[in-house]
């Protein structure tokens, strides 16, 4: 939480002289929202209420940090996701509309970002158990250089159960709104953003299997299904 | 209560009095995009290595621990958006961690944005270009107790400067590439103005 708290003062310092004060005041604001918001719905939506307190507090400059939300957003209505041009490891479509009628949990990576490379492995013990309960798993890599960066990461990880997903058209950050890595969406059936997870989660843990059961009988998830985040362990690689 | 009273009080006082133009030109003014870092080859260079070309820069770090932002991907759709007009643009990706980021760090981690220039310096040095763009950054322990993997809490936002160094223009983190792109693309061809 001071992690959060602290966040507010660097993007006060862009701000001008009353702004400045309004903004450490919101900021201070925030704590209390958060408390609150925590002691009325649970972490999540307290951190949701600070974010948006934050976002308020820097709107008119047009300005706003980059990791203001984390953890588990369920969507008070499905948004439809936009058509992805999503290719397979010899460049051809695979897109999601090849598995409409299915739930499908995606996931966003690239082999630049840590947290991303780190969650992948749990994301390939996990798919043959969703899979069996009717969920696709989708690993987008958003990688520039299509595949290679792909190949590269699977094969220095082990991986052999994932599939090579590229965004080579380089439009699905923008299409889904991802501004930060890894954010994963739970879509359902009919094809509809429910829910994102964003950073990495830790998917062995026993929420992340409640969350993934309602993925895929279709209930609508709730924030006691949030997984914890997965932080990384040991030096940076 | 009358504490909800007094923040609100405060909140609608400096949205009305902070939002006005005036403020906002004082402060971009003071942004000067003057640096001497290291670039990622372990040249020292300084922002007149740039001269001539406008200049796209963000301040970051790449040992990103839980979440990474997508910036560094925005710029170089953007860059690809500007086609041939890229090669008058140097964007640069300023590090906030020149612990962690060494220059050869950063020029592998940049492998995979060909066209983005790492630069990084001794910890004094960093610190005066960010004083020079008014970007705060600082230090966050690892909640884990890890001191390899703290995390930097920094200013987010994309700096575009002239071709010779001067600011233009400050665009949020989550700017679209193609909003990025048009506005570097009205730099390099301005248009005569309408009013």
């Amino acid at each position: 939480m001071a992690r959060r708290a602290a966040l507010a003062a660097p993007e006060c310092e862009s701000l001008n002289g009353l702004h400045t004060l309004a903004c450490f005041i919101l900021a201070l604001a925030g704590r209390r929202l958060r408390r609150l918001g925590r002691a009325l719905t649970g972490r999540s939506s307290g951190l949701t209420l600070a974010a948006l307190v934050l976002f308020l507090a820097a709107a008119p400059t047009a300005f706003a940090g980059p990791k203001l939300v984390q953890g588990l957003i369920i969507h008070d209505q499905p948004r439809p996701v936009p058509p992805l041009d999503i290719r397979d490891g010899d460049s051809r479509a695979a897109g999601l509309d090849a598995l409409v009628g299915r739930p499908v949990l995606l996931n966003l990576w690239a082999s630049w970002c840590m947290p991303c490379v780190a969650e992948l492995p749990a994301l390939d013990r996990l798919k043959p158990r969703i899979e069996a309960q009717g969920v696709a798993l989708v690993a987008l890599s958003l990688d520039r250089g299509g595949k290679v960066a792909v190949v590269n990461t699977f094969a220095r990880l082990g991986l052999t159960r994932l599939d090579i997903r590229t965004d080579e058209a380089r439009t699905a950050a923008e299409k889904l709104d991802a501004a930060v890595l890894p954010i994963t969406l739970l879509i359902d059936a009919q094809g509809r953003e429910v829910a994102r997870y964003v950073g990495a989660a830790d998917w062995d843990a026993a929420p992340a299997r409640d969350l993934l059961d309602a993925l895929a009988t279709g209930r609508r998830p709730t924030p006691d299904m949030a997984p914890p985040q997965a932080r990384l362990k040991g030096p940076p690689p | 209560m009358r504490f909800w009273r007094m923040i609100t009080a405060l909140a609608v006082l400096a949205w009305g009095l902070g939002s006005g133009p005036a403020g906002a030109a004082d402060e971009d003014r003071a942004v000067s995009g003057r640096f001497l870092l290291t670039d990622m080859n372990g040249r020292a260079v300084t922002d007149e290595a740039y001269a001539g070309k406008i200049r796209l820069v963000v301040f970051g770090y790449t040992f990103c621990p839980d979440i990474c932002p997508t910036i560094l991907g925005t710029l170089s759709v953007a860059l690809d958006q500007l086609g041939a007009e890229r090669a008058k643009v140097a964007t640069l990706f300023i590090s906030v961690d020149p612990e962690r980021d060494t220059p050869a760090h950063l020029k592998e981690y940049l492998s995979a944005f060909p066209e983005i220039i790492g630069l990084t310096g001794s910890p004094a040095e960093v610190a005066a270009a960010a004083r020079n763009f008014k970007v705060r950054y600082e230090k966050v322990a690892d909640p884990g107790g890890d001191p390899a993997l703290y995390s930097i809490d920094h200013t987010a936002a994309i700096y575009i400067m002239d071709r010779a160094g001067n600011f233009l223009a400050r665009m949020p983190h989550a700017a679209k590439p193609d909003r990025v792109a048009e506005r570097v693309a009205s730099y390099l061809n301005p248009k005569p103005r309408e009013e």
